[in-house]
C-alpha cells in the first residue's frame, strides 16, 4: 500500500527530474526518457497489476507535467508496460544486450505511436527532419537501459540478498525476493 | 505463467485501457481542460522543479560567469560602442513613438484589449517527443487562467494550457499543436503559423500569388482573441517556391530564443478598467 502512495511523488520526481537533465545536457534538443525504462523494467519484474498501475501513474505525471495531450503518454506507457510483460514471459530477459535492443524497439515503438497520433489527430506531416532525433533518442536510451537495469539489480541485491527474476518465469506473480 | 483464466485481471486492464482512451478522445475535443488532479500534480511538480532548476542555474551561473570573464575587456568596448548607436536610435523611436500617440489620441483609437502583465520564471523546460511546453512559477493565485498569452522581450511565446494554484503550463507555439494567426508586418499578407518543433514555425497558406519574402517580419493579427494585435512572432527564414500546390511553403525563425527562456509575461485582459471606461 504504502509502493501505491509513495509512486506518484516518485513518478514526479522522476519525470522533472528527467526533464532538467535532459535539458540541461541537450538544450531541449534530446529527450532522457529514464522513465520508458523504468515501465520496461516494471515490465520484466513487477506483477501484472502492479506493473499496469505504476506505468499508469507514471504515464499520467508524465502527461500532466510535460505532454501537451492528456492520456497520450499514459496509454503508450501502459502499453509498453504489457509488451514487456508479455515478452518477459516468453523470453530470457536478463541478458544485457536484450534489454538495450528491446528498449531500443520499445522507444522507436513510443515514437511511432506519437507520430502516428499527431499524424492522425492533427494532420500534421511531422516526419521532415525527424528521424535522425529520434534514432539519435531511441540510442541514448537503449544504452542507458542496461546501466538502469545493472543498477537496479544492485539495489534488489542490496535490498533483499539476491537479484530478482521476472515476475511470470517465477510462477508466483511477485518479485521472490518480496516473497 | 500467467494464466488467461485470471479474468479479473484482464478486465481490469481492459477497463483501464477503455478509460485512458476516454480521456485522450475528450482532451482531444476539449483541448487541456482544468481537471483537479492536473492541478494538484502541476502543483506538487513546481517546488521540485524550482529547487532543481535553483540548483542547476546556480551551478551554470558560475561556469558563466567564469566564461564572462575571459575576454571581457574586448567585449566591453564593443557593448560601449553599441549603446552610443543605440542610444541614438532610441531618441528616434521615442519621437516616433510620441508621435503615434499624439496621433491616436487625435483619431480618438483605442486598444480592443487593456492588458496587465504578470512576470513569471521559467521553471522547467518539458520538452517530450512532438511537445513543447514549460512550466511557470505562478497560477491561479496570481490571476493565470487557462488560455492567457505568454510573451516575452523579444516576442510571443505561448498560452497558458494548465494553471494550479501556484504554478502554470505553457504550451510553446514551436509545438506542432499550436496555430496563430499571423500577418506580414510589410504589406499585411495573412496566414497561420503553426509549430514546427526545432524548425521554428511554418507560415501556411500564403498563396503563391502573394509577395512574400526572406526577412519579413510576421506580427499576430489579433484575430481569434488569443493573442492581442502587433505582437512579433518571428521572420521569415526560407520561403520555397519550387513546392507543388497553391501555396509556399514558408518557414519561419520565431523571435524568441526558447532553450533560452527565463522569465516571461502573462497578459492577463484588464476586464474591469475596460468596464469603467
Amino acid at each position: 500500500m504504502i509502493y501505491y502512495l509513495l509512486w506518484p511523488f516518485l513518478s514526479i520526481l522522476l519525470i522533472v527530474l528527467q526533464n532538467t537533465v535532459a535539458d540541461v545536457i541537450f538544450s531541449g534538443r534530446l529527450v532522457l526518457e529514464i522513465s520508458i525504462i523504468l515501465v520496461i523494467y516494471a515490465g520484466f519484474r513487477f506483477n501484472l497489476i502492479k506493473g499496469v498501475i505504476s506505468a499508469f501513474i507514471l504515464g499520467f505525471v508524465f502527461d500532466c507535467i510535460a505532454g501537451s495531450v492528456l492520456g497520450l503518454f499514459t496509454l503508450i506507457y501502459v502499453l509498453v508496460f504489457l509488451f514487456s510483460f508479455f515478452v518477459s514471459a516468453r523470453l530470457v530477459t536478463e541478458r544485457m544486450h536484450f534489454i538495450a535492443l528491446f528498449t531500443l524497439i520499445c522507444v522507436f515503438l513510443e515514437e511511432f505511436t506519437v507520430v502516428l497520433f499527431y499524424n492522425l489527430a492533427y494532420g500534421f506531416d511531422i516526419l521532415y527532419n525527424r528521424p535522425v532525433v529520434f534514432l539519435l533518442q531511441a540510442l541514448i536510451v537503449g544504452l542507458l537501459a542496461p546501466v538502469f537495469f545493472y543498477m537496479m539489480r544492485r539495489v534488489e541485491v542490496f535490498f533483499y540478498g539476491k537479484s530478482a527474476q521476472s515476475a511470470e518465469r517465477t510462477g508466483t506473480g511477485r518479485i521472490p525476493a518480496e516473497t | 505463467m500467467f494464466s488467461f483464466r485470471n479474468y479479473k485481471t484482464i478486465i481490469f486492464i481492459v477497463i483501464l485501457l477503455a478509460a485512458i482512451l476516454i480521456v485522450l478522445s475528450y482532451n482531444l475535443k476539449q483541448k487541456s481542460p482544468a481537471w483537479l488532479i492536473k492541478k494538484v500534480v502541476l502543483e506538487v511538480a513546481a517546488p521540485v522543479q524550482n529547487i532543481l532548476n535553483a540548483s542547476v542555474k546556480s551551478v551554470s551561473d558560475a561556469w558563466s560567469r567564469y566564461l564572462f570573464l575571459v575576454g571581457i575587456e574586448e567585449e566591453n568596448k564593443n557593448l560601449k560602442k553599441k549603446i552610443d548607436d543605440l542610444k541614438a536610435q532610441l531618441i528616434l523611436y521615442q519621437e516616433g513613438y510620441l508621435e503615434a500617440e499624439r496621433l491616436r489620441n487625435l483619431l480618438a483609437l483605442n486598444d480592443d484589449y487593456n492588458f496587465k502583465f504578470v512576470t513569471a520564471c521559467v521553471i522547467g523546460r518539458e520538452q517530450v517527443t512532438l511537445s513543447k511546453t514549460i512550466l511557470i512559477n505562478k497560477g491561479t493565485a496570481h490571476g493565470l487562467k487557462t488560455g492567457m498569452p505568454v510573451l516575452a522581450g523579444s516576442g510571443l511565446v505561448g498560452r497558458v494550457i494548465d494553471v494550479s494554484w501556484h504554478a502554470a503550463k505553457i504550451l510553446l507555439l514551436i509545438d506542432e499543436s499550436s496555430n496563430i494567426d499571423a500577418i506580414v508586418q510589410r504589406n499585411r499578407t495573412q496566414g497561420i503559423i503553426r509549430g514546427a518543433g526545432s524548425r521554428g514555425y511554418i507560415l501556411k497558406y500564403i498563396s503563391k500569388t502573394q509577395d512574400v519574402e526572406e526577412g519579413d517580419v510576421l506580427i499576430s493579427s489579433g484575430i481569434g482573441g488569443v493573442f492581442p494585435k502587433g505582437m512579433m512572432i518571428g521572420q521569415i527564414s526560407h520561403v520555397d517556391q519550387q513546392e507543388a500546390g497553391l501555396f509556399f511553403k514558408i518557414n519561419v525563425a520565431p523571435s524568441v530564443d526558447f532553450s533560452k527562456l527565463e522569465e516571461v509575461l502573462v497578459l492577463i485582459p484588464d476586464r474591469n478598467e475596460h468596464k469603467g471606461e
